[in-house]
């Protein structure tokens, strides 16, 4: 038998592939944005700090780790969804476990979120001169990890969410709070004291510690294991939420 | 182990004439309750191998409430059920790999063509290339679903996706089948292509549990007839073993003003001006009643034989006339087009 999360998972990605322009400006916004904002930040890592590349060597891990905050939420509407279509009792009456069902659903989102922070890195690299200097093994692992601790964090929202408006009106706030507060849109030297205090709670905090030591400190996976560890944390603690609150036979309201 | 009776003396049986050797479903003493309201009374049913068992009931009756426990969506508060053998609440798992269930409610991804929706289910069952590709064909070929394999589910007729929606439940060929109201909404072609469906997959030994409002479609597949009524079972049979049991034909009188008062003694009942008379000799019943009527019989203005079916049967068992929203007596509401058993 196989594992029935897989085909829930495939099923997903059948779903998102009739949306392609999720992920395509999932990657052009990003890019748009770094070719705004990159001479704005070549003042904080110093002009030649990083290389001579500037800003977009802090831009570029900061806005993919931003878009993917921004983005955490959206794997909830995949419940909406299926709770408007009336496929979640159908898939509740299949021979797939709740968890299966929710891993198989998650899976495709995460993957989305890892492609769209490659993505964007490839086409920095390509038309900004974005270099990863560190080891590139590390880089994707952080990249999986931030992915799959945001992914769990949208889980979270969701299974707090009634209804796809409060969804909606929460990860847009947690979204902002979690890229602002991590340093991910300005870096965290250029913000209050404060911000600095409570950064490492974070999990955003983390994913761009170990990107900036990848990126701009050549950086390997020695360098890169506290933050890896810190955003493993992060996603056992969002998940046990999660799955707390989860309520697998309660309703979801699409609209209202 | 009896039913719990509503009405009547006799115990009402869990299972019906029609018989094969296994019980695919068994339910024993099912009850729940929704916030204080006894929605299931202590439900006993089974159903065998090759049996099409018919859930009938006005709405709220309980059968989407039955449909959902057996169906692992909702938790039983007292009972047993098993499926196969396999004890459906303890191990609800094992037991929905032999179930296919299509809700009341459409459920089906609209995004998708219809192989997109078939596919899922196929891969749930651990169906895969090959195989998996065979099953969709069979699968929609039998719902005539064939030619529609690459248009997107959202874009179909309302009743081709009714057709999808019931094959999503076939894909992994179950031995208990859970269609609730599937033909509801649909148009004749799909509501045909259903019962025939339905009636070849017991054929060919699937147990089905058919939770419908319309008392023609019962007639039609055959089906044993479970009837609840608030919550419990009324009557269990075949419908031929319930006519016999239960019910009359009946002969309804219309007059252009009220029935006169003084009429030939025997079973009636007034309503407006029509007056019903129940009896084994409907013939033999308009003839007494015409000449008794003397000169009132110029006030007569119609004469109608009832034939004894369901319907008459729930009118027999609960004094009034079956109504799919339930408690009513809505004349011509038992059927998609205002079917009603009728003869003139």
């Amino acid at each position: 038998m196989r594992w029935p999360g897989a085909a829930v998972a495939r099923h997903e990605f059948r779903v998102i592939a009739t949306m392609p322009g999720l992920a395509i400006f999932g990657i052009v916004l990003p890019i748009v944005l770094v070719s705004m904002i990159k001479s704005l930040l070549t003042g904080t890592v110093g002009s030649g700090g990083a290389g001579g590349a500037g800003g977009v060597q802090i831009a570029v891990p900061g806005i993919a780790v931003a878009f993917a905050a921004f983005g955490a939420g959206r794997l909830g509407f995949a419940f909406f969804r299926d709770q408007a279509w009336g496929t979640w009792d159908r898939l509740r009456a299949s021979p797939a476990s709740t968890l299966e069902i929710v891993v198989g659903k998650l899976l495709p989102w995460a993957a989305l979120s890892l492609v769209q922070m490659l993505g964007l890195i490839l086409v920095a690299a390509a038309l900004f001169g974005f270099r990863v200097r560190g080891s590139w093994p590390a880089l994707v692992i952080l990249l999986l990890g931030t992915a799959t601790c945001l992914t769990a964090f949208g889980a979270l929202l969701t299974a707090f969410s009634r209804t796809s408006q409060q969804l909606n009106v929460v990860n847009g706030v947690c979204g902002v709070a979690l890229a602002a507060l991590g340093g991910a849109l300005v870096p965290t030297s250029a913000l209050p004291h404060w911000v600095a205090v409570v950064a490492p709670a974070t999990p955003t905090y983390w994913a761009l510690q170990g990107l900036h030591r990848v990126v701009l400190q050549r950086g390997g996976l020695a360098d890169a294991a506290v933050p890896i560890l810190a955003l493993l944390a992060f996603t056992a603690g969002f998940a046990v939420l999660a799955a707390y609150r989860f309520r697998f036979e309660e309703s979801k309201v699409y609209w209202g | 182990m009896d039913g719990h009776v509503v009405r009547g003396a006799r115990p009402i049986p869990a299972e019906a004439g029609r018989r094969s050797a296994e019980v695919i479903l068994r339910i024993d003493g099912l009850r729940k309750s929704y916030r204080g309201v006894e929605v299931l009374r202590g439900i006993d049913l089974r159903v065998h191998a090759g049996e099409v068992a018919s859930l009938l009931g006005p709405n709220g009756a309980g059968k989407s409430t039955i449909v959902s426990i057996v169906a692992g969506l909702r938790r039983a508060d007292a009972g047993s059920i098993t499926v196969a053998g396999v004890d459906a609440l303890a191990r609800s798992r094992a037991a929905r790999r032999m179930i296919g269930l299509a809700p009341q409610e459409l459920a089906v991804c609209p995004v998708l063509d219809v192989a997109g929706n078939l596919r899922l289910f196929g891969e749930l069952a651990g169906l895969r290339g090959r195989a998996l590709r065979a099953r969709i064909g069979e699968v929609a070929a039998g719902l005539g679903l064939d030619g529609l394999l690459n248009r997107q589910v959202g874009r179909l007729s309302g009743g081709q996706k009714r057709r999808v929606h019931t094959a999503m439940a076939l894909m992994h060929r179950p031995r208990l089948l859970l269609l609730d109201e599937v033909t509801a909404g649909s148009d004749v072609e799909s509501r045909a292509c259903l019962v025939d469906l339905v009636r070849k997959l017991a054929a060919e030994g699937a147990a089905v549990l058919y939770s419908t409002h319309y008392l023609p479609e019962v007639e039609m597949l055959g089906a044993s007839v479970v009837l609840l009524e608030a919550g419990a079972v009324l009557a269990r049979g075949t419908v031929p073993e319930l006519v016999a049991e239960h019910a009359v034909a009946t002969v309804e009188f219309g007059f252009v003003d009220p029935p006169p008062v003084a009429i030939p003694a025997g079973a009636t009942q007034r309503r407006g001006n029509v007056l019903r008379v129940a009896t084994a000799d409907p013939a033999g019943t308009i003839v007494a009643m015409v000449r008794s009527l003397g000169d009132d019989a110029g006030r007569l203005r119609s004469v109608e034989i009832v034939q004894a079916n369901l319907e008459t049967v729930y009118l027999a068992l609960t004094g009034r006339r079956y109504s799919p929203e339930g408690g009513g007596a809505a004349r011509n509401a038992t059927g998609p087009a205002g079917a009603t058993g009728r003869r003139p």
